[in-house]
């Protein structure tokens, strides 16, 4: 008897692949999706494996060859257009504005949980499922509410902020309460070619640290309009010229190319003028923040202690946060936190469980 | 009088039982066909000849007579002389072998711009080729093609103010059906002292037509669009045509495609030709079968456009246009009923953009993205019609449901 049909978002990596063995396995009519949102032939070297992405034509291949080891319909979508629009361009428009971008958050936002929700429905889907490392569990009150994996050290409830709340009923995380390592052996013993696969990282769709040259690519500006001048912070002494501010994000340290007594950090990127202030280390630290484009998945308490994280990486801090009626926020952390960064998301938690989230001014 | 030749055709021992999958329906026959039965039943002995056609000692002999059988039985089906059959690995080798040959050909005699003339509606073999070729020097002027899948003889012939070498055009339309005037615009080719090809992939089997009437240059054929085998094909070049080969080799096709030859392959597409004689019946079979489909889907389904219904068009295939529904989710939805359709060409099915042959055609990007392809075969029957127009009309209902109620059920 099947639990019900589910459309199952799978990258060819050994996550979602485990997903659909996870979701076979406990009765449900799997149907498995590829999103192919970038054409990678474009781009990338179509023989090297682990580029760091997600949905290159590679891991097309082994989302697939995972859907037929395990006997499951399986499609690819091309969503390029759609990719572009609410994840390249708004990625590189950040760099320009001197911000680091969050792109994962809008594929989530844009592509996951909102095209393929729509495929869902479509398909007569019951659920829609990802290989993302979360939980969904109701509180005392009865609603769902997204909690962090088992497997700690991956949990991905960072890049979940942006969910609608009413989704998660139609949610399945299958792997969210698996550690990696058990997610690896279950992927082994289905037979899944994709078991020892890599992990991917940083972002799919640009490949390893070349931010710049992909954004010269395929931004639409000139990269000699974008050069300027290093300046020491906070006095303003020139220490020399730079490539273009696109080449230099918040509490940078490597390849700023210019030698001084002590470390030197990005401190601010100033557009207007193409200035990137640099400076030590203590003038990355700060005890709040502002964010705006928040979304809440739960209440919060007046001057309630809460963790907040502010990177992906980041292990969370004690804070308080402060609403504003226009959907913007601010956080004061009880201890400084180091580079935090405009563009990133901050995540509040209470306990395991996610409570909302901004974007980071 | 309808009825009776349903029946008698729904079970011939021509097409394969061993396809009539359960409760599994084919309607994708342009993108390929099952395999004709008796091929399978004349395989084990056709292996057995496993040696060399172009061996002199006594192995060579009886796969040289495969070949030559098949030249002959092939050659006859398509109305022309045997030798003027070069076997090619398929349609795609075939476009890709003439439109390279004919610019070469034009190069060395000293033409340093050959211009071709060519349809927006050819097959991407054909399209690549042709952007290949740009790079070292081709002219290409394109010929347009309308809603209904028809040239405008006008604009065609105004693209002959400069001298023009070749002019490629199709058949038989892949996704529509529609059927091209070969002839005639092969015989305004001519008077203008240009070559003509014609890609006939998509009308094998499909209309009845002869080489020798089309008078047509160089033609393109594939054998597993035809109830043949995958990997095999043929070009048709006229006598007196030279050939610049593609693949160089030991002299086989006589020196106009190198390559050991594939016997299996190339006898499949004999037996398909002759045992296929009543080519009349099944043509006229599959046409009531699909006008009967056409019928019911306009009756059926609210805000629905058949291209090209009005015109001429082979007799198994339908590109049908559903307003307010995405034919991606449509397809997924009746593969998922176990129906097989299609959008666009199945070769780009992997990246499914919509289909460059209805943008040509002047429909806009949404409109090609809401039709699917329906192209009956040989074997189809009416159950199966009637079962996918009800298949269909859920999915549909289902799908703009959906889509009024901004995504959600």
């Amino acid at each position: 008897m099947s639990k019900g049909r589910v459309l199952l978002a799978m990258s060819g990596g050994v996550d979602s692949s485990a997903a659909a063995a996870v979701l076979k396995e406990q009765g449900y009519d799997v149907v498995g999706v590829t999103m192919q949102v970038w054409d990678y032939n474009k781009s990338c070297d179509l023989t090297m494996e682990g580029n760091g992405s997600c949905c290159s034509s590679i891991d097309v291949e082994d989302a697939r060859s995972v859907a037929d080891t395990l006997d499951i319909p399986f499609y690819v979508m091309n969503c390029e257009a759609k990719f572009k629009a609410s994840v390249i361009d708004p990625f590189i428009q950040n760099y320009l504005d001197g911000k680091t971008p969050l792109p994962c958050v809008d594929c989530n936002t844009f592509l996951k949980f909102d095209h393929l929700l729509k495929k869902m429905n479509e398909l007569g889907c019951d659920y829609l499922a990802t290989g993302h490392y979360a939980r969904i569990d109701k509180d005392r009150y009865g609603n769902s509410v997204v909690v962090t994996s088992a497997d700690t050290f991956k949990d991905q409830t960072y890049f979940l902020f942006t969910l609608p709340p009413e989704i998660l009923p139609k949610l399945l995380f299958p792997v969210g309460g698996m550690e990696k390592p058990k997610v690896r052996e279950y992927a082994e013993r289905a037979g899944l070619s994709v078991a020892r696969k890599k992990d991917s990282v940083g972002i799919c769709f640009v490949g390893k640290g070349k931010y710049a040259e992909f954004m010269e690519e395929h931004g639409n500006f000139d990269p000699k309009t974008k050069q300027g001048v290093f300046k020491q912070y906070p006095d303003g002494k020139i220490l020399g010229k730079h490539r273009g501010i696109h080449h230099y994000t918040y509490g940078q340290r490597r390849g700023l190319g210019l030698s001084h007594h002590e470390p030197l950090f990005v401190i601010k990127t100033d557009v207007s003028d193409n200035t990137v202030w640099v400076g030590p280390e203590k003038y990355l630290f700060s005890q709040r923040l502002e964010m705006n484009n928040t979304h809440w998945h739960t209440q919060l308490e007046e001057g309630e202690i809460v963790d907040v994280k502010i990177r992906y990486a980041h292990s969370g801090a004690k804070a308080r946060v402060y609403k504003n009626e226009n959907g913007t926020a601010k956080i004061e952390f009880l201890e400084s936190q180091r580079a935090i960064t405009p563009g990133q998301a901050a995540v509040v938690y209470r306990d395991n469980s996610l409570v909302g989230g901004g974007w980071i001014l | 009088m309808l009825a009776s030749r349903v029946m008698t055709l729904e079970k011939t021992d021509f097409y394969p039982d061993l396809f009539s999958a359960g409760d599994k329906i084919y309607f994708d026959h342009n993108a390929t066909a099952p395999l004709c039965r008796k091929i399978v039943s004349s395989a084990p002995e056709l292996l057995e000849a496993f040696g060399n056609p172009s061996s002199i000692h006594q192995f060579g002999r009886r796969p040289k007579k495969i070949i030559r059988d098949a030249r002959n039985q092939f050659a006859k089906f398509i109305d022309c002389h045997p030798l003027e059959l070069i076997f090619t690995s398929g349609g795609s080798e075939s476009n890709s072998l003439v439109l390279k040959s004919e610019f070469l050909r034009a190069k060395k005699a000293g033409i340093k711009n050959p211009h071709f003339v060519v349809s927006k509606i050819e097959h991407p073999a054909s399209i690549k080729s042709i952007e290949q070729l740009k790079e070292l020097g081709l002219k290409v002027s394109w010929i347009e093609v309308d809603r209904n899948g028809q040239v405008d003889f006008s604009q065609y012939q105004s693209l002959f103010q400069e001298p023009v070498h070749l002019v490629s055009c199709m058949l038989a339309n892949n996704e529509t059906g529609c059927i091209l005037p070969i002839k005639e615009m092969c015989q305004f080719a001519k008077s203008q002292g240009a070559k003509f090809h014609t890609d006939a992939v998509q009308a094998l089997g499909k209309m009845e037509f002869s080489l020798k009437e089309l008078d047509v240059d160089y033609a393109s054929f594939a054998g597993h669009k035809f109830y043949a085998m995958k990997g095999v094909g043929a070009l048709f070049s006229k006598q007196g045509n030279v050939i610049e080969n593609l693949i160089s080799g030991g002299g086989q096709e006589r020196s106009r495609r190198g390559g050991t030859e594939n016997t299996l392959g190339i006898a499949s597409m004999g037996i398909v030709a002759e045992f296929f004689p009543q080519q009349k019946s099944y043509i006229e079979y599959v046409r009531t079968l699909r006008d009967s489909l056409e019928e019911k889907l306009v009756s059926r389904i609210s805000n629905l456009e058949i291209l090209g219904r009005e015109t001429n068009r082979v007799c198994n295939t339908s590109s049908v246009f559903i307003q307010g529904v995405d034919g991606e989710s449509l397809l997924m939805n009746l593969d998922l009923a176990g129906i097989a359709v299609s959008t666009g060409a199945a070769c780009s099915s992997g990246n499914p953009e919509p289909s460059p042959v209805l943008i040509a055609m002047g429909l806009s990007h949404a409109e090609a993205q809401s039709s699917m392809r329906v192209s009956l075969g040989w074997g189809s029957t009416m159950a199966e019609v009637d079962r996918f127009i009800e298949e269909l009309e859920k999915v549909v209902i289902r799908l703009r449901a959906i889509k009024e109620n901004g995504g959600e059920l």
